[in-house]
């Protein structure tokens, strides 16, 4: 279970607080306006911001004295999450070892990796030579391989088109219930996750709003902060 | 655009083109200029066992400077890149000056902390020590070292910050030690601006001229610029100065174009959003300040030096100097404009091949192969006919100022470019934005930063140059390098002396409101 | 684009146009233009004044165009050949007399010559001196008390003083003192400069970095003019530097001016070479340009003047010599100082 407790963050134009809870193996969508704190929340999830206050456990474990590399998630961002010198198998490969240097069972790690989110072929590529959605599942392929149990998607799949980012939002669906990862994705089109998502956190202002299921959110009694983003 | 073959007559007006074209007749039409006014009679100028010697020489010279500037600077801009401490903004614009500054404002500099009876010598000699002397190939170096490292620092320095913040941020997570971050995050991009920075400090050094003889020690540290100042202004025989020149300018773009080749294409990149910090930034803390320290303690000493014309600023109260200073001020932003508007010209080609072409690299690195002088002289052969001196002169020297300082515009300029290319460029194209709209609504946001850099860079080259000023001086034209060369050699070395602490002053100024200004707009 | 707003465009602009405007006035006088270099015409040097007492007698007005150096006064005539705007050049050197005759582009001066105060006659007919001076070693007596007495003991004394010195291939007095070593050793010169190698420091671009060299301590001894202590006594009132005045003479500087063939201004210039070789003029010349005057005053030489030392013998090698030789010269010296 993913503990958010009064998490705070202070900058000089913006200020956040956070609350939230999700159950263990529950797959998360964090939707709201731009500007309005969700990928500040899955960065200060990741250990890439310092909250000044406040408590972040999961798993009962206490994340705040983490380092990024030590705490139990892995991240996607939109963009730039391979490095475009090295091919799809050593972007994985990192995930491993950033030295690369592999023995036979941590290559066939890799390579199983790949086929799972369906890139056996396309080891050998780099990323220039990949397409979007591709790129993102190499990116995808490197979190399962690193195994760790909490996985933040931050836009991952807002650059591509509507069909494919359905689909990709089911392979993360399929891949968490496999591995039983719990998944918190913010995501720019809501209803793309209605069908998959078990929660919604509403983020707006620096704070979660409201959180609950799709149906409740969307019900006619529904929070009407909500109900206006979704333009209801 | 790969598969796609466009309409020859667009690729050869492409302006980029244009521009290049421009730009390498220019340098030709000097040469011959220069040629023709010679006496007629063109004896090839023979490529005797002294201009072999000299070569030579100089080759071994700027390859060492070179082959000490890159680590350094690497490792100085590594260091910046991780570091953020009170006073780093100042040291940026100080290694900012150091770049720029008057040769003769360095070499004296080095000579007052290095020299025999400077900081360091009087030091040990109190020891009771010798230290060895600073004049021969090593004086030189460092000379050279202390001018090239910091614009090896600056520019990586650009490229390190426009890195996409993600990268960064995956780097900490997926827990890169220094040694990974290094191979990753840092190498690709090294091994991409290298070879040019490379090309840039030994073109540099190898026409690097007072500073070789005053650290030099004795004429067999000479450079070919030696051989051309020597038939420009002892023997006036022009035709064999536009021999030789063209013999360097060939050297040099020859060593351009083949180095060029050793740059690997940009792939995808993009302009950073909030600056992550660094995965490795704890791990390096001793390592980062050691360089730190031992590049200040390198750099700072001789630039800082001038501060000694603290006590004879009021010297400078005078009309004259104003006059000057207003005049250096009008040739610098003359420059530092019309080296933007040459670079972003020449760098546009990288719209359309992002991976670099030939000519307008060749055209942006023509002028470090021309001595200044020769250049000058050339065009002032050539133009003389059509416009009063005077005027000639204030079109001429910040045109030629900018084309000297087009190489490090160029460079700070055509990855932004590029990268805009390999980013928006199907989408631009699709949208038909080309020209100025497509600079104005797609590029001048990521181009902002890197234009105040190159602007600042330009404008300060030419405060600090006196080469050019040299043939049109006088009365109606006296910068600030021009009344320092003046005084120096009226005796007046207290004077001087001010004024070389007002230009290394204006310079860190520039490069200053240059950083505050990308940072505002960034 | 807002790289520049409009204001600092019209500043840039204004600026420009006050730049430009400047020389066009007194567009009705008759205009002298004369070629001459920077340390001439800069705050210190003789130029201001000589304008204002030249235009105060001539009913003209005078316009110096100062080019870098002597060198680079001859490059820029002769790249301008027939065309130039030029009537008279004031700053050429012995060293270049040959090249600039050469030219053809210099007409007889019509002055008589043999009044002047040169320690040696003067017969050109087309360049005419206005200063000069014995190229000579400079010391700081407080940290060198016994200067060698001759040429021959500075090259022979493998302890004797280090030297700063000009490299001949981009310096009047560089040229100078290789001429020097010719006038002494003859075909012997290229070993004396492999003797005297070890004690220079470094040969300079000019004589600016030479002389601050020097005067930063980095050397005992630096080439430059008898004159120079003059200036440290008239100006810094410091007496402790000093030439030293060696036994087999010293190599002759000597500054020339000419009239150029094309000149539309024959009479002026003409006017202008006299006025040159005037009491007004040459009293200007020695606390201005810090050279003997080709013709000494009524009124005498400055106080510091008459400490300058007057070696007893005088040498000077032809200018056609240097012309044709000097490639030679330079190649042995370069030969002998890079054994």
């Amino acid at each position: 279970m993913l503990e958010i407790e009064r998490l705070a963050l202070h900058y000089p134009d913006f200020t956040a607080q956070y609350d939230l809870t999700v159950p263990a193996g529950a797959l998360c969508a964090v939707i709201g306006p731009s500007g309005g704190g969700k990928t500040t929340l899955l960065h200060a999830i990741a250990g890439f911001e310092r909250p000044s206050a406040g408590r972040l456990r999961f798993a009962g474990q206490d994340l705040l004295p983490l380092p990024p590399a030590a705490r139990p998630a892995s991240i996607l961002f939109q963009d730039h999450n391979l490095f475009p010198h090295l091919t799809a198998a050593q972007n994985v490969a990192l995930g491993l070892k950033p030295s690369l240097r592999l023995d036979a069972g941590e290559r066939d790690r890799v390579a199983a990796a790949l086929a799972e989110v369906g890139l056996a072929d396309l080891a050998a590529r780099f990323p220039a030579e990949l397409s979007g959605g591709q790129r993102q599942r190499v990116a995808i392929a490197r979190a399962l391989l690193r195994g760790k149990p909490l996985m933040l998607l931050d836009e991952p799949f807002g650059a591509l088109d509507p069909g494919l980012r359905r689909d990709m939002i089911g392979r993360v669906d399929a891949l968490r219930r496999a591995h039983g990862l719990t998944v918190l994705m913010t995501l720019h089109t809501p209803e793309d996750a209605a069908d998959t998502a078990d929660l919604f956190a509403f983020v707006a202002e620096g704070r979660v709003q409201s959180c609950g299921h799709w149906t409740r959110l969307i019900a006619e009694d529904g929070p009407e902060p909500v109900r206006r983003f979704l333009g209801l | 655009m790969p598969g796609l073959q466009r309409p020859p007559a667009e690729i050869v007006l492409h302006p980029a083109r244009l521009t290049a074209l421009a730009i390498l007749a220019l340098v030709c039409g000097s040469l011959l200029g220069l040629a023709g006014a010679g006496s007629g009679a063109a004896t090839p100028a023979p490529l005797g066992p002294y201009l072999q010697h000299i070569a030579a020489s100089a080759a071994v010279q700027a390859g060492l400077s070179t082959l000490l500037s890159l680590p350094v600077g690497t490792a100085l801009a590594l260091a910046l890149l991780r570091r953020r401490f009170p006073g780093r903004d100042l040291l940026l614009a100080l290694l900012a000056s150091a770049a720029v500054a008057p040769t003769i404002v360095i070499a004296f500099g080095i000579v007052a902390i290095y020299g025999r009876s400077g900081l360091l010598g009087t030091l040990s000699g109190s020891l009771g020590l010798q230290a060895p002397s600073i004049y021969g190939l090593h004086g030189i170096v460092l000379a050279h070292l202390v001018m090239n490292a910091p614009l090896v620092a600056r520019a990586l320095l650009h490229a390190f910050e426009r890195e996409p913040g993600e990268r960064l941020r995956l780097a900490a997570a997926l827990g890169f030690s220094a040694v990974d971050c290094f191979r990753h995050l840092d190498w690709p991009l090294i091994r991409r601006e290298a070879p040019a920075l490379a090309v840039l400090v030994f073109l540099l050094c190898f026409t690097s001229f007072a500073i070789v003889l005053a650290l030099g020690g004795g004429p067999a540290n000479a450079t070919l610029e030696v051989a051309i100042y020597e038939a420009v202004r002892f023997e006036a025989d022009f035709t064999r100065a536009a021999a030789l020149a063209a013999l360097q300018l060939a050297l040099c773009l020859g060593l351009a174009a083949g180095l060029a080749a050793l740059t690997p294409p940009i792939r995808d990149e993009a302009a950073a959003d909030r600056q992550a910090s660094r995965p490795d930034a704890g791990a390096l803390r001793g390592p980062d300040g050691f360089v730190l320290l031992l590049s200040i303690a390198l750099i700072a000493p001789p630039l800082l030096s001038v501060a000694s014309g603290l006590a004879a600023l009021p010297l400078l109260a005078s009309a004259e100097v104003a006059r000057a200073a207003a005049t250096s001020a009008v040739i610098a932003a003359g420059a530092g404009l019309a080296a933007c508007l040459l670079a972003l010209l020449l760098a546009s080609a990288a719209r359309s091949s992002p991976r670099g072409t030939r000519l307008p690299d060749l055209a942006a690195f023509a002028m470090l192969g021309l001595p200044p002088f020769a250049f000058v002289a050339g065009l002032y052969a050539l133009l003389r006919g059509l416009a009063d001196p005077a005027l000639l002169g204030l079109g001429l020297v910040p045109l030629v100022n900018a084309l000297m300082a087009l190489p490090f515009a160029y460079r700070l300029l055509w990855p932004v470019l590029a990268t805009g290319a390999a980013r928006y460029g199907r989408l631009a194209d699709s949208l038909g934005l080309q020209g100025w709209n497509r600079l104005v609504l797609v590029e001048w946001p990521a181009l902002r930063g890197a234009l105040g850099a190159a602007f600042a860079f330009a404008a300060a080259l030419s405060l600090g140059d006196f080469g050019v000023v040299a043939l049109f001086g006088g009365g109606d034209l006296t910068t600030l390098p021009y009344l320092l060369a003046n005084r120096l050699g009226a005796y007046r070395t207290d004077e001087a002396g001010a004024l070389a602490l007002l230009l290394v002053l204006s310079a860190g100024c520039l490069a200053w409101l240059a950083q505050r200004w990308s940072r505002r707009h960034a | 684009m807002r790289l520049l707003n409009r204001r600092t465009g019209s500043l840039v602009a204004a600026l420009t146009l006050l730049l430009l405007a400047a020389p066009a006035a007194a567009q009705d006088r008759p205009v002298l233009t004369v070629y001459t270099y920077t340390s001439l015409t800069g705050k210190y040097g003789p130029g201001g004044k000589v304008k204002d007492a030249f235009e105060a007698q001539c009913g003209c007005s005078l316009r110096w165009v100062a080019s870098d150096d002597a060198g680079s006064l001859l490059a820029r005539l002769k790249l301008e050949g027939e065309t130039t705007m030029a009537d008279l050049v004031l700053g050429l050197d012995m060293n270049l007399a040959a090249e600039a005759r050469a030219t053809g582009l210099f007409r007889p001066h019509g002055q008589d010559s043999t009044a002047l105060n040169l320690p040696m006659p003067w017969h050109d007919d087309l360049l005419l001196p206005f200063d000069w001076g014995h190229l000579a070693f400079i010391y700081d007596s407080t940290r060198l008390a016994v200067p060698p007495q001759s040429l021959k003991q500075l090259v022979d004394d493998p302890k004797g003083p280090t030297l700063v010195l000009q490299d001949p291939r981009t310096s009047a007095p560089g040229l100078g003192f290789l001429l020097w070593m010719r006038a002494v050793y003859g075909e012997h010169a290229d070993e004396a400069w492999t003797k005297l190698k070890p004690r220079i420091v470094t040969f300079t671009k000019g004589w600016s970095e030479a002389y601050g060299l020097f005067l930063k301590g980095e050397a005992e001894m630096v080439l430059s003019y008898a004159t120079s202590p003059a200036y440290h006594l008239s100006v810094e009132k410091k007496t402790q530097y000093k030439a030293a005045a060696f036994a087999e003479g010293h190599y002759l500087h000597v500054e020339l001016a000419g009239v150029v063939r094309t000149t539309r201004q024959p009479e002026l210039a003409q006017r202008f070479l006299a006025f040159m070789l005037s009491d007004t003029f040459q009293a200007l010349i020695p606390e201005g340009n810090w050279m003997m005057p080709a013709k000494r005053p009524a009124a005498g030489l400055p106080a510091a003047f008459t400490e300058v030392i007057r070696p007893e013998k005088t040498l000077l090698i032809a200018p056609e010599t240097v012309r044709s030789q000097r490639r030679a010269f330079i190649d042995a010296w370069l030969a002998a100082t890079t054994r």
